[in-house]
């Protein structure tokens, strides 16, 4: 079964966002490592790993429309979504509750701050998976 | 509530060769859904609402229990 242009738009968010948000962890990880506390050098690089993530998704979703027809979401695609948000929110709940123990424990901001996001961002591939698995397998 | 489960089985497939081999894209342009929705409640990966069932049925001048079956799901 041929995948549609929704199931092909999950894996163009997907890629895009685990490879963009992946290098970005990947050198805060170093950085923060190495002793950097700057919020406006994290500030930077992630705004750097967005305009990477949209230009790869924008390539990919070009590339998706013209080997896909392209419709519009239908019944099931909706309840793909929503089934898979309703099994991945949780990990954005857990980041929040994380980060606010952090604050409250006196973590420095920057660390917090990377904790939420790295929360948010797991919740969301988490998401992008589920719905793969979901169109693959049946819902 | 310890109910048992149910699977909703179809016969679109059959419905489909028996009108003229209607493809999968022009029965899911009919009723409104991608052709992979189609191909999923085909394959009963996927139970379509009452709506797009409804539609369905329609599109091959059915009553809806002509074409979809309700029956216990297999432990």
């Amino acid at each position: 079964m041929s995948a549609s242009f929704e199931e092909k738009s999950v894996w163009v968010q997907l890629i895009a966002m685990t490879v963009a948000l992946g290098v970005y962890f990947f050198i805060a990880g170093r950085m923060l490592a190495s002793g950097v506390h700057s919020v406006g050098a994290f500030a930077a690089l992630f705004m750097i790993a967005v305009v990477f993530m949209v230009v790869l998704m924008v390539i990919a979703y070009v590339v998706a429309a013209l080997t896909t027809k392209v419709e519009g979401r239908d019944e099931r695609d909706r309840l793909i979504a929503w089934k898979a948000e309703h099994h991945s929110a949780w990990l954005t709940a857990v980041g929040m509750l994380g980060a606010v123990a952090c604050m409250a424990a006196g973590v420095n901001n920057v660390w917090t701050a990377n904790l939420l996001l790295l929360s948010l961002a797991v919740a969301e591939i988490l998401g992008f998976v589920l719905r793969i698995v979901y169109y693959r397998r049946g819902v | 509530m310890g109910q048992e489960r149910l699977t909703i089985i179809n016969t679109i497939r059959a419905l489909r060769f028996a009108a003229d081999e209607m493809t999968q894209q022009a029965l899911a342009d009919r009723v409104g859904v991608s052709r992979q929705t189609i191909n999923a409640i085909e394959a009963a990966k996927y139970s379509p609402s009452l709506e797009v069932a409804f539609r369905i049925a329609r599109a091959f001048g059915k009553r809806i229990d002509e074409v979809f079956e309700c029956l216990p799901r297999p432990r």
